[in-house]
């Protein structure tokens, strides 16, 4: 299934991209889709089925399902004010 | 059709924006500065009187307009997100260097393209540092170049630069008295107020829908060939382009060209220091600006140190000026460059 993993720094996106290189995916990395964010950051395009456990790290921000031209959330990384 | 719909409203955007900056040239701005953040972040800390250059003091309302137009675009699209304290120091200092490099060149990279636009040519060899610039900023975040992650806000934090923008307004047209006005140079070359708020508003409210940015379409179109970005740049070069050309103010060459000097090298280097330090924000001066006003502290603090960093440039003789570079401000740029890569090199990411 593709997913795109959106971060709250390009070094995260970096660092997702090698997990996910270690794990046999080939992901890409590229500009996050405008629909997904305001900002203008790098996010992470893959296959692999994603483990919030073993993938997440801090600086992950959303991972999305890709379906088509439509994104449906599939993990929110929480965090407190 | 499909790249239309990904890639139009971007196109739009720079075409606009291609078109205001013209308009507010015929209006009373100076020749090839519709817009410059660089520039007109510089004639607002002189018309607050933190420098006294008399021919660079105004309060320019295109920036606060600028900042408006994204914040109220934001929280139209419900997309006003709070968020700061992301390594906040080193971004008011990498946004003073920026200033830095821009006023060496005299002018920011949107500056740089309408320049280019009005037939500069020393423009071109700016268009080559920045690229560069940029080029050495990608190093870095290949290398894992991180100033570390943002978190959420109090809201009060993201409304405060919109705040400022209204006050700088409210001190513009009810006060004026309280603020330095140039009486010559380009400070005194202005566009009428109404034209200028309107024009930065809606410039501001298309730079945060389009996510316009001049550093951004380089940088994307090296690390991940996409050119998307890059379309909005092109595209206010045309607009500017073809504007002059049909105001038959097109004036191709090198010597005499308005608020610009003909030194190849220093106008290359000003934009290097522009363009790495603008990779290492996150975006350009417009983009700081633009996010400044949509609830990131963290891009008011970049804009915060470019305007205290136009202070010194004019206290300390570093800006250049139509007579070219000063010996100040060569010094200063080569020092930008050394803080921007120490700044660079000291973030680098741990792997996990």
């Amino acid at each position: 299934m593709e997913q795109i993993a959106t971060f709250h720094t390009h070094f995260g996106a970096l660092e997702f991209q090698k997990t996910c290189k270690a794990l046999g995916d080939k992901p890409k990395m590229m500009p996050v889709p405008r629909a997904l964010s305001a900002s203008c950051g790098t996010c992470v395009k893959f296959q692999i089925p994603f483990d919030p456990a073993s993938m997440s790290h801090e600086d992950l921000d959303s991972v999305y399902a890709v379906d088509g031209a439509a994104y449906r959330l599939l993990f929110h990384n929480e965090e407190e004010l | 059709m499909s790249k239309w719909k990904d890639h139009g409203l971007i196109i739009l955007a720079g075409l606009i924006v291609g078109v205001c900056s013209v308009a507010l040239v015929a209006l009373g701005n100076p020749a090839n500065m519709g817009f410059c953040i660089a520039c007109f972040l510089r004639d607002i800390a002189g018309g607050v009187k933190l420098h006294t250059a008399p021919i660079v003091q105004y309060v320019r309302p295109e920036i606060m307009g600028l900042v408006l137009g994204a914040f109220l675009m934001a929280l139209g699209g419900k997309e006003f997100n709070v968020r700061g304290g992301s390594s906040p120091m080193a971004r008011f200092v990498l946004g003073f260097c920026v200033m830095v490099g821009a006023l060496m060149f005299l002018g920011c990279p949107l500056r740089m393209v309408i320049r280019l636009g009005g037939g500069d040519g020393n423009a071109l060899l700016g268009l080559v540092g920045f690229a560069l610039g940029i080029f050495i900023g990608t190093l870095f975040l290949r290398a894992g170049f991180s100033l570390k992650k943002s978190t959420p806000q109090p809201k009060v934090e993201g409304v405060l630069m919109p705040a400022v923008a209204v006050g700088l307004l409210i001190l513009l047209v009810g006060a004026p008295a309280l603020l330095a006005f140039s009486e010559s140079g380009p400070g005194s070359m202005r566009a009428p107020v109404a034209a200028a708020l309107i024009a930065g508003l809606v410039v501001g409210a298309l730079a945060q829908k389009t996510r316009l940015c001049m550093v951004g379409g380089i940088r994307d179109a090296i690390l991940f060939r996409d050119f998307h970005l890059l379309s909005g740049f092109v595209t206010i070069f045309v607009a500017v382009l073809v504007g002059n050309l049909i105001l038959g103010k097109f004036n191709p060459g090198f010597a005499g060209q308005p608020v610009a000097y003909v030194d190849g090298l220093w106008n290359l280097l000003g934009m290097v220091l522009v363009g790495v330090g603008s990779v290492l924000l996150g975006g350009c001066p417009l983009r700081q600006l633009i996010l400044s006003g949509s609830g990131n502290s963290d891009s008011s603090m970049a804009v915060l140190g470019m305007v205290v960093g136009a202070a010194f440039c004019h206290n300390f003789g570093l800006a250049s000026s139509t007579d070219g570079p000063t010996a100040n401000g060569k010094v200063a740029v080569i020092l930008g460059l050394l803080i921007v890569c120490v700044i660079g090199a000291l973030n680098l990411g741990k792997k996990k």
